[in-house]
């Protein structure tokens, strides 16, 4: 610990604290920063206070695949593979800076279209992890040829997307049928 | 349109374009990229035009940007007056960000 302090430079640093404290404007969880920046567990603690004057949450993070296979996160994890894909692709970048990057489009997407955002900054990142772990791959979807985010075991011969093909109750979760509950003053129950 | 309004259009949009494009580039080459549909080289080029070859350029008498989806059902994505026009709007974008970029040959 002594030496790596030693060894490190103040730029390098620098660069590292500025980039923990755009992770965490942006929503990131403790673990990320960790994973991404060589800084300490007490220094991230204290930027971390400091950028959003509360600690932490506190807690492991999410880390099943099938969340990104329901329909809503599917759709809108597929919009920030895209974005992903475009950047590293096609702009050349890799890593951390393509999905800081591929978020703040989806963010800007989903808030200018008036969408409701289900992807966190932590979500899309563990979403790339799971593209280099080779536990989700793209599908081509059959009738308008994008590409959706899948399980790499499923097979997808003939997949059609949830865009194509929306479920009966597609994004008709408990919240949103209270809501409508509440405005319309009806008792729709799932 | 009498034909010397219609050169003039032309010249307007060219000059809007071109400008809005090196706006975009300058404050986000990448997300830019994306925006225009554009390669690296191509952002390069517009980014380092200067005002005059800008001026001169929006004067070619014909458009210097390029209808740019050939797709059938992204235009109909695009165009479309659903009810649920978010929702089309993203499968639009899902269906744009995989298409190539322009490139120069």
């Amino acid at each position: 610990m002594y030496t790596a302090m030693r060894n490190k430079s103040v730029v390098t640093e620098g660069r590292e604290i500025q980039r923990a404290a755009e992770l965490i404007e942006l929503g990131a969880r403790l673990q990320i920063l960790e994973a991404e920046t060589s800084l300490s567990r007490e220094r991230l603690l204290k930027l971390y206070k400091e950028v959003k004057g509360e600690s932490p949450p506190k807690g492991m993070l999410p880390f099943s695949t099938d969340w990104f296979l329901t329909w809503q996160p599917n759709i809108q994890a597929s919009l920030f593979m895209s974005f992903h894909r475009f950047m590293v692709e096609n702009a050349g970048m890799h890593g951390l800076d393509a999905i800081i990057k591929a978020y703040r489009m989806y963010v800007e997407h989903v808030q200018y279209n008036g969408m409701e955002q289900v992807l966190s900054l932590t979500r899309a990142w563990t979403l790339v992890r799971f593209f280099d772990a080779n536990m989700l791959k793209v599908a081509r979807c059959e009738r308008c040829g994008g590409q959706f985010v899948a399980d790499v075991f499923d097979l997808t011969r003939g997949y059609v997307c949830g865009l194509c093909h929306v479920p009966a109750r597609a994004g008709k979760t408990r919240r949103r049928l209270e809501q409508f509950n509440a405005e319309q003053g009806t008792k729709v129950t799932v | 349109m009498r034909s010397a309004e219609l050169h003039n259009e032309i010249k307007e949009l060219n000059l809007a374009y071109l400008m809005l494009a090196q706006q975009l580039i300058r404050e986000d080459r990448d997300t830019a990229m994306f925006r225009l549909g554009i390669s690296d080289e191509i952002a390069d080029l517009l980014e380092n035009l200067t005002p005059g070859q800008v001026l001169k350029m929006s004067g070619a008498d014909m458009l210097l940007c390029r209808f740019r989806f050939d797709d059938r059902l992204l235009l109909g994505l695009l165009s479309s007056h659903d009810r649920e026009s978010g929702m089309a709007r993203l499968h639009a974008m899902i269906l744009a960000a995989d298409k190539p970029v322009e490139a120069i040959a």
